[in-house]
């Protein structure tokens, strides 16, 4: 699933830097560094917990839902990046060839898709914004009152971050690949 | 609309945009929502997307797809593959084909500090590949083994496969694991058989002079010192990793971190990382575990959304019926799987088709393990198949050789494909591989 | 006759028992009480065992209409139903299933904020479910208190802090996880119930049974989406109320049964064991001790709550009195201290 042959190439005007998206690359980009720091912070804890346990018999509190938690957020912190560097795993069967054949018709196809997954991508962020508004009005929390408790509504917050910048990035590429369309039709 | 065409229609359109290029994960999530929409409304339709994205990932359990993935591609750069394939060589120079032999035997050690397939096969094609052309093997074959004994890495505890299984089907991480070292052991037996039978018989097909006329090509002399030192680090990191998780110390996850662990340790010490590589280790460990699990997400939501039209219940009724039955239905899934394997990826496969598929094998009162067993291999076998063979594209990749043809590659899997087949049968027929570990 | 399509769903499966009297009580309840004027049939789309949702979410899955009926874990809901966690913070203070959900169940109608707690997500309440009592399963006998001076046991959130006080560890986790954890020495053994540890077979590593009878917890409730009952024909509406009813009374009822035949039958499976299981009942002095250095956990959890303006010190002193009066005699009075 990974490995995948990078067929989609990023289109010239993101390479030619201009200055919106050098800005847009350190988010998306950005954002995915720190879910890729937090994959070491996950090790780390785990070993901690282990090495507690085994040596001092104490587990270290509330280590499982945390790291339920810092899960998804790896995965939605890391989802813009994926978006961004086409590693969603997909069928290479039709749209490559055909692409290579009729390009202005295979990036229309392209951008279709990246224009749904702009749409579905930002239902989730509306409606984890939703969740959020409902984790500050609860105080909702994980652990147990009187012993430890940590609010939730800071991982939700990383989580619609990350959501809303995936929905941004589909939409860039929605762009990009229109404006490829047409620069390809002048070219011709 | 009934529920039940609302199912078959999204069913449809999942498989239409897919095979036109949608990412599947995007796929899956389309004909959800559409599909609750539908069935129920749109307020709960959003209200589930919601849902599965904030709450079906929360599972601690999920934080060892990013460890197993990091360990395993932290003993890919530091060289652990080679000197697993060091000794084994060594050891089965003597046997005829000896060096497809070994390859096989060292992929199923490696396998087991390793979750996913396509590291077995960067690191042999880069290994073995070379010393068996050197050794007068045909590079078709030579990279054909490497490919057929790269499923080994995803049969044989840790599994990337495993755990997705375990997970769709609500069975214990650790059993699915234990499952496939019979069902691993048998495979490795079976490509055995094969190579040494194909040297006998096929020596064109083996051998570059249509003999095993480079047979005395000099090996190098490995002192038993040597071997040991070899033989190490590897041994440790096994000792480490699945004796924590059966010897009773570790959880699934924890297995996961202390063997990440374990690896880096391992790296550091033979100098093979920079602070970049790791940098990238880590940023490629994010991008294969994000595709994992916003494909497991998707998958959630699409399992949802079937059982809310009631299709897996009536597909039961009507696969389990006179019509088929139990085994014609596991035929039927296991065929299903086999030809999906020519197109898309393992675990998509595996997340598109369980949802459906599970209830049905539930109620047709399978064993869950061995039919994920069953599943697993037949999955696999999609590794080698055209056009998408994801192990041949990977050693295609990695051994960067403009005279090495992919369909050359494909040609050389073949047996092994068939050998898989001959797997399935034999798993069909005698489900205690699979069960008795897991069971026991 | 009319045909209603209602879904009924679950996040655990039907081998639970108040999951499985869902399907063997309350529907067929409701489909008899219908069936007598035949004016409407229930057409049930059933999907128990987490098909639609998992634990994490049957509040809201309830409240966003993901399924018309389902049983709502409120235990797991901490933040958002405050009120309905009192049980967890007064152990020992009873095993009488049926008089602590038929208290509740009487609060409900006669403790507004209580009932709010419940409504104010778009559901409508039908029937209260609980624990049988809960027991110490572990590696070790525990022949005194002081045999359990830093041992690691197992338990799930708030239960954890019934071991303040007698120098015991609490190991945070699930009861599916309890096994491993036991079996791998995360923990050395468990606070949990009858009804969990058999069917998870944590007595085969845990063959130690001492019965402390902490007490019995209320762990949610049947509860139908608020849109969709509001679709409903009243007389659909009363067969539910009174079909909830009946589940509910004889969901509890079954629970004291069922935790003497639990215990019976994990003796019977566990003989032949290494280690066969052992039951011993914990003595009144030693239950005494350990009640007396338990903190006020109750008093920190009214402290807690009313913080955020939710009226606990009444709500604890009402379901105190509610159980006295129905012949119960906890043996500490939480609400007094
Ligand atoms: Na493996
Ligand atoms: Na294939």
């Amino acid at each position: 699933m990974n490995e995948k042959n990078n067929n989609f190439v990023a289109p010239k005007w993101e390479r030619q830097s201009h200055w919106l998206s050098r800005y847009w690359s350190i988010i998306a980009d950005g954002l995915g560094a720190i879910g890729t720091i937090l994959i070491g912070v996950l090790m780390i804890i785990i070993c901690s917990d282990v090495v507690m346990r085994n040596l001092f018999g104490s587990s270290l509190p509330l280590v499982s839902e945390l790291g339920a938690l810092t899960l998804v957020m790896i995965v939605f912190l890391q989802l813009g990046t994926t978006v961004r560097h086409e590693r969603l795993a997909r069928t290479e069967l039709f749209l490559p060839p055909f692409t290579a054949k009729f390009p202005r018709a295979g990036m229309f196809v392209k951008a279709m898709w990246d224009l749904v997954g702009a749409v579905l991508c930002g239902f989730i962020a509306n409606s984890t914004y939703k969740i959020l508004l409902k984790d500050l009005k609860f105080d909702n929390y994980i652990g147990v009152t009187g012993v430890l408790t940590i609010p939730t509504w800071p991982f939700r917050l990383m989580i619609l971050i990350g959501i809303t910048v995936a929905a941004i990035q589909f939409f860039i590429h929605v762009i990009t690949g229109i404006k490829a369309i047409f620069a390809l039709k002048e070219e011709e | 609309m009934t529920g039940i065409e609302i199912g078959i229609l999204a069913i449809g359109i999942l498989i239409l945009a897919i095979s036109l290029g949608m990412p599947i994960g995007v796929g899956m999530l389309l004909v959800s929502f559409g599909g609750v929409m539908m069935i129920r409304n749109e307020r709960v339709a959003m209200s589930m997307i919601g849902s599965v994205a904030n709450d079906s990932l929360r599972e601690y359990l999920f934080a060892v797809v990013p460890l197993f993935v990091l360990m395993g591609l932290l003993v890919t750069v530091s060289g652990v593959g080679k000197d697993t394939f060091d000794v084994f060589e060594r050891l089965m120079r003597k046997l005829v084909g000896g060096l497809g032999v070994a390859t096989v035997f060292a992929n199923a050690v490696f396998a087991s500090i390793t979750g996913v397939s396509i590291a077995s096969a960067t690191v042999f094609s880069k290994v073995a590949v070379p010393e068996m052309t050197r050794h007068g093997y045909t590079k078709r074959f030579a990279t054909g083994v490497v490919a057929g004994s790269s499923v080994l890495g995803m049969l044989i505890p840790p599994s990337l496969l495993m755990i997705v299984y375990a997970v769709l089907a609500e069975e214990s991480v650790g059993r699915m694991f234990l499952a496939g070292v019979g069902p691993g052991l048998l495979l490795a037996g079976l490509f055995s058989l094969a190579i040494i039978g194909m040297a006998m018989w096929r020596k064109d097909f083996v051998f570059e002079a249509g003999d095993d006329a480079a047979k005395d090509v000099e090996f190098e002399e490995l002192s038993g010192l040597d071997i040991i030192r070899k033989a190490l680090p590897i041994f440790s990191l096994v000792t480490l990793v699945l004796g924590g998780l059966y010897g009773g110390f570790l959880n699934p996850t924890e297995a996961g971190a202390v063997g990440a662990a374990g690896a880096l340790v391992i790296a550091l010490l033979r100098r093979s990382l920079t602070l970049k590589i790791f940098w990238n280790l880590l940023v490629e460990s994010g991008h294969i575990t994000v595709s994992v699990l916003f494909l497991i997400m998707a998958a959630t939501f699409f399992s949802r959304m079937l059982a809310m039209s009631g299709l897996p219940n009536m597909l039961g009724e009507i696969l389990l019926g006179d019509f088929l039955g139990p085994y014609g239905f596991l035929l039927l899934f296991l065929v299903i799987v086999i030809l999906l394997g020519c197109l898309i990826d393992s675990i998509s496969i595996m997340l598109i088709l369980l949802p459906i598929a599970l209830p049905v094998a539930q109620q047709a009162g399978f064993d869950l393990i061995w039919f994920g067993v069953m599943t697993v291999v037949a999955v696999e076998m999609g590794l080698l198949t055209p056009p998408f063979g994801l192990s041949v594209y990977t050693i295609k990749a990695a051994m960067n050789d403009p005279d090495l043809k992919v369909g050359d590659i494909f040609r050389g899997a073949m047996p092994f494909v068939l050998a898989m087949v001959v797997g399935l049968v034999i798993l069909a027929i005698f489900p205690q591989i699979s069960i008795w570990l897991a069971r026991l | 006759e009319e045909t209603v399509d209602i879904t009924v769903a679950s996040s655990h499966p039907t081998v639970i028992p108040w999951i499985g009297f869902i399907q063997s009580h309350f529907m067929p309840k409701v489909d008899e009480i219908l069936a007598k004027t035949g004016n409407y049939k229930i057409n049930w789309q059933e999907a128990f065992g987490g098909q639609l949702y998992k634990a994490n979410a049957t509040l809201t899955s309830v409240e966003e209409g993901v399924t018309d009926i389902g049983w709502v874990f409120s235990y797991l809901e901490a933040a958002k139903m405050p009120l309905s966690q009192v049980t967890g913070f007064t152990p020992f203070t009873t095993t009488n299933v049926p008089a602590q959900l038929g208290t509740l169940g009487e609060l409900y109608e006669t403790f507004p904020a209580f009932k709010k707690e419940w409504e104010q997500y778009n559901l409508v309440y039908l029937g209260a479910t609980g624990s049988d009592s809960y027991d110490l399963y572990t590696k070790k006998p525990i022949n005194d208190l002081s045999d359990l001076i830093g041992v690691k046991l197992s338990a799930p959130g708030v239960l954890g802090t019934w071991l303040r006080g007698v120098g015991a560890t609490a190991v945070d986790g699930a009861l599916p996880t309890f096994y491993t954890d036991i079996q791998t020495g995360v923990s050395d053994g468990a606070l949990s119930l009858a009804l969990g540890v058999l069917p998870t077979k944590i007595y085969e590593v845990a063959p130690y049974i001492t019965r402390v009878n902490f007490g019995t917890v209320f762990s949610g409730g049947l509860a139908i989406n608020k849109d969709t009952w509001d679709s409903l024909d009243t007389e659909i509406q009363d067969a539910m109320l009174a079909a909830g009813q009946y589940y509910s009374d004889e969901h509890a009822k079954d629970m004291i049964t069922r935790h003497e035949i639990f215990m019976d039958k994990m003796v019977e499976l566990g003989k032949d064991q290494d280690v066969p299981v052992t039951i011993s009942v914990m003595s009144e002095e030693m239950r005494q001790q350990w009640i007396d250095r338990l903190p006020d956990l109750a008093g920190e959890w009214v402290a807690a709550t009313e913080a955020r303006g939710i009226p606990a010190k009444a709500f604890l002193k009402a379901y105190m009195d509610g159980l006295r009066e129905k012949g119960e005699t906890p043996l500490r009075n939480w609400d007094l201290n």
